[in-house]
């Protein structure tokens, strides 16, 4: 069954790989693009190839990867999120509220990931149930949770600190989660994306669940056919979106440890979707891989570090990312006409 | 000694160079047949503060302000404007109001494109001050708030006296596009030219998400290690600015001079992470928006208000330190 209904869709093979099909994967040109940026940048910059910079841009990238790996569910099945730059702010800083309320540390992130799923299923009802486009749904969600955001704070920044409430072990734990490092190297935030990329592989890799995912975005009226709950598949794809949203939200927070409803976040919903469509992820639905992402993650985190690190003028760095976005997705989509 | 000297005047506000506007008057402007019909039959005046952007972390302040000046002067004062920088958001919203007020004081989210519907405004015979953000494209009557290349100066002497006259300095800001980031980075270029030990080596233009600025320093600063001074010209890259020094352990070896009084950067002066920040104490410039309106109403001649810098160091930030 699983075979007729992923007909369209181009999942991931499970098994093992040869080199030859790892050379010839739809990653591979992202994978070599990204090579050639990173080799382009050892030789034009000084500090690119440190262990420093490499770190720091393992951090920077993670928290738009987290994202971005939810993304790439949804964006599978065929739909698109636009909420999640709103998401992420109303949750972080909810979560952050709790803690100077004197909530414990588990309850409070806990309820700003449960935040963060009734939002995805707020989207994922509008879009099935309710019938909206998701491109629709998720723009009003958009607008309403920044306002609730806004509302929430009263558009006042949220310093998460022992003088604004916060108790003194549950700010050392919430502060290890964003600024901590794991053996005093890697960066905590970098552990989370790493768990949530495998645990997400998993899941679209290797269950049910994900290759349900792929039948949905390649073709709704086959899977439907084929006896798939297509509006339950897209719901659960939204509540992961918002859930992984919520907790790099509240990632953010640990590591800054300061929000504000107005700005956290703000358009970083375009930064997500270009990195999922960079990474082979398509807007038609039925494409993507969690190793695309991460490699398109990578892409826009790189290319961002490098041309700070050339000292190009930032108004020249916007052109730049830009122009990356359109011919990493326009090679992309070439070569996939060409071998079709 | 000279910085020791120059954190004691820290302590107050200190008022900037008067703008050279004049006295205004009532009897010199057009007003609108019902604007003077309300005036003469003593009902409340209906004011509206147009802010350019109400969800920003000064827009409770300047409410505040605009609070005060309604209660003040038994006024309906309205603070309205758009979430995020709109300036179709903010002229629209002004034009479906015109008909209702009675005096606007508006601070624009871009002068070129909200100086028209200013001057459309007081073509109407309503009377327009702005206020925080001056809108020197218009014809508004006068401004109250702070001399924004002014404010950059004293930054930038700040800066130059801090780091005791030689270093290289980066200047960060969110937005180096927008008009408030151009005067202010003017500013600061001219007084860091009288320092000649002193390079400026850059403007970092970092966005407004807090991630960004902070991964925008973190970046620039592994760039250019040679820096020894960060000059931020707003709110929001001052802590980053300060935690970055903070977390790479460069208390002391890196300087940073930045502007308002964010909790987080008020923890930073303390620590010493940051060494002065420039406040422009957002709850006198409401109050000022709504004051000049209903003075001018009154028939009382008003003039652009300065509401001068406040200079806060490790010495003086306890005073608006939250207990």
């Amino acid at each position: 069954m699983v075979d007729v209904v992923r007909s369209g869709a181009r999942a991931p093979t499970r098994g093992s790989f040869s080199l030859s099909q790892l050379l010839w994967a739809r990653e591979a040109g992202v994978f070599l693009a990204l090579l050639a940026l990173c080799l382009f940048l050892t030789f034009a910059t000084g500090g690119f190839l440190t262990s420093l910079n490499l770190l720091n841009v393992g951090r920077q990238i993670s928290l738009l990867g987290i994202m971005a790996v939810g993304m790439t569910f949804v964006l599978i099945a065929g739909e698109v999120d636009l909420s999640v730059g709103s998401t992420y702010a109303f949750c972080g800083l909810a979560s952050g509220m709790l803690i100077c309320a004197g909530w414990p540390l588990f309850a409070a992130v806990g309820l700003g990931v449960v935040a963060g799923c009734v939002i995805g299923l707020i989207n994922g009802l509008l879009s099935t149930y309710g019938r909206l486009p998701s491109l629709i749904a998720t723009l009003g969600m958009l607008s309403m949770v920044r306002g609730a955001a806004l509302i929430l704070t009263n558009g006042q920044p949220v310093t998460v600190n022992v003088r604004n409430g916060a108790s003194e072990s549950v700010l050392n734990a919430f502060e290890f989660m964003g600024q901590g490092y794991l053996f005093g190297v890697i960066p905590m935030q970098l552990v989370f994306f790493v768990i949530v990329a495998a645990i997400a592989w998993f899941i679209l890799s290797m269950t049910n669940f994900g290759f349900r995912i792929f039948a949905v975005g390649g073709s709704a009226k086959a899977a439907r056919v084929s006896g798939i709950h297509v509006s339950a598949v897209k719901i659960w794809a939204f509540i992961l979106m918002g859930a992984l949203a919520a907790f790099a939200g509240i990632l953010s927070l640990a590591f800054l440890p300061s929000g504000q409803a107005g700005r956290t976040g703000l358009g970083l919903e375009l930064d997500v979707i270009a990195a999922t469509i960079v990474g082979g992820a398509s807007l038609s639905g039925g494409e993507g891989t969690i190793l695309g992402t991460i490699l398109g993650v990578l892409i826009i985190g790189v290319m961002r570090n490098g041309l700070v690190l050339m000292g190009v003028s930032p108004f020249v760095q916007e052109f730049m990312i830009g122009f990356v976005i359109v011919v990493a997705v326009g090679i992309d989509k070439w070569s996939t006409r060409r071998s079709a | 000694m000279k910085i020791a000297a120059l954190m004691v005047v820290a302590a107050t506000l200190l008022p900037l160079s008067a703008k050279a506007d004049g006295p205004v008057k009532v009897s010199d402007f057009p007003l609108a047949d019902r604007i003077k019909e309300k005036v003469a039959s003593g009902k409340p005046l209906d004011i509206y503060v147009s802010y350019h952007d109400v969800s920003n972390e000064f827009a409770p302040a300047i409410k505040a302000g605009v609070a005060k000046g309604a209660a003040d002067d038994k006024v309906n004062a309205q603070f309205i404007g758009p979430v995020g920088s709109d300036a179709n958001a903010q002229i629209n919203e002004i034009e479906t109001l015109m008909g209702k007020m009675d005096g606007l004081a508006i601070s624009s989210v871009s002068s070129d494109a909200l100086g028209p519907v200013i001057d459309r405004v007081l073509k109407a015979g309503i009377p327009v001050v702005t206020y925080n953000t001056d809108n020197p494209n218009s014809k508004r009557l006068a401004f109250a708030g702070q001399d924004l290349v002014q404010s950059g100066r004293e930054a930038g002497k700040l800066m130059g006296t801090v780091l005791d006259g030689k270093g290289k300095v980066m200047i960060t800001t969110i937005d180096a596009a927008a008009q408030w980031s151009l005067d202010r980075e003017k500013g600061v270029r001219e007084a860091l030219k009288t320092f000649p030990g002193i390079e400026v080596v850059k403007t970092l233009n970092t966005g407004s998400d807090p991630q960004k600025i902070y991964s925008e320093i973190e970046n620039a600063m592994l760039a250019d290690p040679s820096v020894t001074g960060i000059l931020s010209l707003e709110c929001c890259s001052t802590p980053a600015a300060g935690t970055w020094v903070q977390r790479n352990k460069k208390t002391g070896a890196i300087k940073v001079v930045g502007f308002d009084l964010l909790d987080q950067t008020v923890q930073l002066v303390q620590s010493g992470d940051i060494q002065a920040t420039i406040d422009q104490a957002p709850e006198k410039q409401g109050f000022e928006a709504v004051d000049l309106l209903v003075q001018f109403l009154n028939g009382k001649p008003i003039e652009s208000v300065d509401t001068g810098v406040g200079i806060y160091t490790k010495d003086n930030i306890d005073k608006v330190a939250k207990k």
